[in-house]
């Protein structure tokens, strides 16, 4: 009679676990589980907004334009006349252009150019049918690695100076706190507004009264320098966030251990690589791994500043499908964008395996 | 003994160096926004820009409140504004109804599936929201869904899953004794959460209610995306992004400015208030996760 009751009792209690579920699952279903279908179906097709013509199947064809490159040799150009090697004043060979050696895809989508290198001697061509995409990752990769990178070790350094007790504590950690909290679509306008490229720009007048620039430096056009600019004002933002999740995983970490090193005579040096480091290593994967997902998926910061001169992977599949109304194009970036931060997540676990929580 | 003396005196030194760039490094480009924001438009064209609000002429200390007025007269901002409450509060209250309903489940039922549905909610805490976009997108057009609406219920792809994530190891916690007594005195596990476990939880969801809140204000990708058909439901962070002026010839940098200032004073606040509650919101995401 009992264990009948009982069995009665978990029956009712699991049948009220799943009521509770329900509003959160369906939600989720919709929001993410029927529009994630959706955008992989949808990157198999050429759909478009307000466009005439029928959404039709059309396989891989949208990854094919996306990822699709050729490397092409560029031959030195000869003197139609002579059969001779073409130089210029300089006595360097004059080689094809890139736009006259490449060709067409299998589509009909003409190759451009990406880059061009050299190889034994051989001048060769990068054609890419999708050159800004393709950018767009390598941009993006290297905007995560270096940001990610210099965040860990400046977060880690700030939270080693909040570990430590002094006047003022609290309220740094406060001020921490607010780069951290504003959006970011503010404080990419409060840093663009910096970086402007005249001397009406913090930066151009810092720059010229140190005799660095002559103030009228692009900062924000300029190629070289964007990727930096971005990685500034990311790491700005950020390192807060890791600097706070390290704070909270060296305050876990039990004094007492220091103390009996500290008896042993272990030097500072010595305490911090080999207890603080692997014990706080736990706490490092985890902010690792969020700010390296987050990193990869950076859209605020490049669609703001840059709008269309230079993309993150998010803010190339944002563009083609706002302003070029191209569904089905842009969902195949998505997904490669997609596939890209699971590959970061295999990546991560691969290298932290025995360390990650649970 | 001197010389250990010196040393201890420049490591004090270097350590307070050290603070006081991280606390300059960290605030600067707000001091930057405010000072741009009092200037005027002539004020803000002077080269080389100057570190207070300065008359060209005279070089004397002149700040002007002209941007404020100028942003508060512009439409689009005020309305920025209040859509970005209405959409942000939505999406956090119902982020913590439905939320605090299946982190209950999930931190003190038992049911089959328990672990498989909490592996889940964790994954979806870093789902990129752009891998939906244009799905999410599609269906507003085709079923021409009203924007705001649809923008609170986009939301709960990263309020939701966050909040089941951290208020489950929050009722977790709690002493299963409570539950135990409640069925005793003959009340139904669901009254026991409503009556005696969500009072309990009153700090838990305090802190994940800011966080979400946080999020959801300052969301940007689905806001400019879904409101690029219906500029009339712009949130904040979207108008400050696509600002343009009353006279629009250039960029209207000391407006920005002011409306910067504007949107972040809130958020100054919310921190500074809640400091504590944040952090360790912050960090039972990650820490103890």
């Amino acid at each position: 009679m009992a264990t009948v009751k009982l069995q009665d009792l978990s029956k009712r209690e699991a049948k009220l676990a799943y009521l509770l579920l329900v509003p959160s699952i369906i939600i989720l279903i919709l929001i993410a589980f029927y529009p994630l279908g959706s955008v992989f179906y949808a990157s198999t097709t050429n759909r478009e907004f307000a466009s005439p013509r029928p959404t039709e199947y059309v396989g891989l064809q949208n990854y094919a334009k996306l990822l699709g490159v050729t490397v092409q040799e560029l031959p030195p150009l000869e003197d139609e006349a002579t059969g001779a090697i073409m130089r210029d004043e300089q006595g360097n060979i004059v080689f094809a252009d890139a736009f006259d050696v490449l060709p067409r895809s299998r589509q009909g989508v003409r190759y451009r150019n990406l880059t061009e290198f050299t190889l034994f001697g051989t001048k060769y061509v990068l054609g890419a049918t999708e050159p800004a995409f393709l950018r767009a990752i390598g941009d993006t990769i290297q905007f995560t690695v270096i940001s990610v990178l210099l965040e860990t070790v400046l977060g880690l350094l700030i939270a080693l100076v909040l570990h430590s007790h002094f006047k003022g504590r609290g309220a740094l950690r406060a001020v921490m706190l607010i780069p951290w909290a504003v959006p970011t679509a503010v404080s990419s306008r409060m840093w663009e507004w910096m970086f402007a490229s005249s001397r009406v720009g913090f930066f151009n007048v810092i720059g010229q009264q140190l005799g660095l620039t002559d103030g009228q430096f692009p900062f924000l056009t300029d190629s070289g320098s964007q990727i930096w600019i971005m990685i500034i004002i990311d790491v700005w933002k950020t390192t807060p966030f890791m600097a706070l999740l390290l704070l909270a995983g060296l305050q876990m970490i039990p004094t007492s251990i220091y103390e009996a090193a500290r008896v042993d005579g272990a030097s500072t040096i010595r305490r911090f690589f080999s207890m603080t480091l692997p014990m706080l290593k736990p706490t490092m994967a985890v902010a690792l791994v969020f700010r390296t997902l987050d990193a990869l998926r950076v859209f605020d910061l490049f669609q703001i500043v840059f709008g269309r001169s230079r993309f993150s992977m998010a803010s190339f599949s944002y563009y083609q499908l706002i302003s070029n109304r191209a569904m089905g194009y842009s969902s195949a970036a998505s997904v490669i964008i997609f596939v890209i931060i699971l590959l970061f997540i295999l990546l991560y676990m691969k290298v932290l395996g025995g360390t990650s929580h649970e | 003994m001197n010389k250990s003396k010196a040393l201890v005196i420049t490591k004090k030194l270097l350590f307070v160096i050290v603070i006081v760039y991280i606390f300059i490094h960290m605030t600067f480009p707000f001091y930057w926004a405010i000072n741009s924001s009092l200037k005027s438009e002539t004020q803000v064209q002077m080269q080389p820009a100057t570190m207070i609000p300065r008359d060209p002429q005279t070089l004397e200390f002149s700040p002007t409140l002209q941007n404020y007025q100028a942003i508060f007269r512009n439409i689009t901002f005020v309305r920025g504004i209040l859509n970005s409450v209405f959409v942000a509060v939505t999406a956090t209250v119902i982020a913590l109804v439905f939320g605090s309903f299946a982190a209950f489940a999930m931190g003190k039922l038992r049911f089959r599936g328990k672990t498989g549905s909490l592996y889940l909610i964790l994954s979806m805490t870093m789902f990129p929201q752009i891998a939906v976009l244009s799905g999410l997108y599609a269906t507003m057009r085709t079923l021409n869904l009203p924007v705001r609406g649809f923008l609170i219920l986009s939301y709960m792809l990263f309020t939701l899953p966050f909040t089941i994530w951290v208020l489950t190891s929050f009722f977790k916690g709690l002493p299963d004794t409570l539950l135990e007594s409640g069925q005793v005195d003959g009340a139904t596990p669901f009254q026991t959460f409503f009556f005696i476990l969500l009072p309990l939880t009153a700090p838990a969801l305090v802190t994940t209610g800011l966080l979400a809140f946080i999020a959801a204000w300052n969301e940007y990708l689905f806001a400019l995306t879904f409101t690029s058909i219906a500029p009339q439901a712009r949130t904040v962070p979207v108008a400050i992004a696509l600002f343009s002026g009353e006279m629009a010839m250039q960029e209207p940098f000391g407006e920005i400015m002011a409306a910067a200032v504007v949107v972040t004073v809130p958020l100054i606040i919310l921190v500074f208030v809640f400091q504590r509650k944040i952090i360790s919101g912050l960090t039972a995401g990650a820490v103890k996760g």
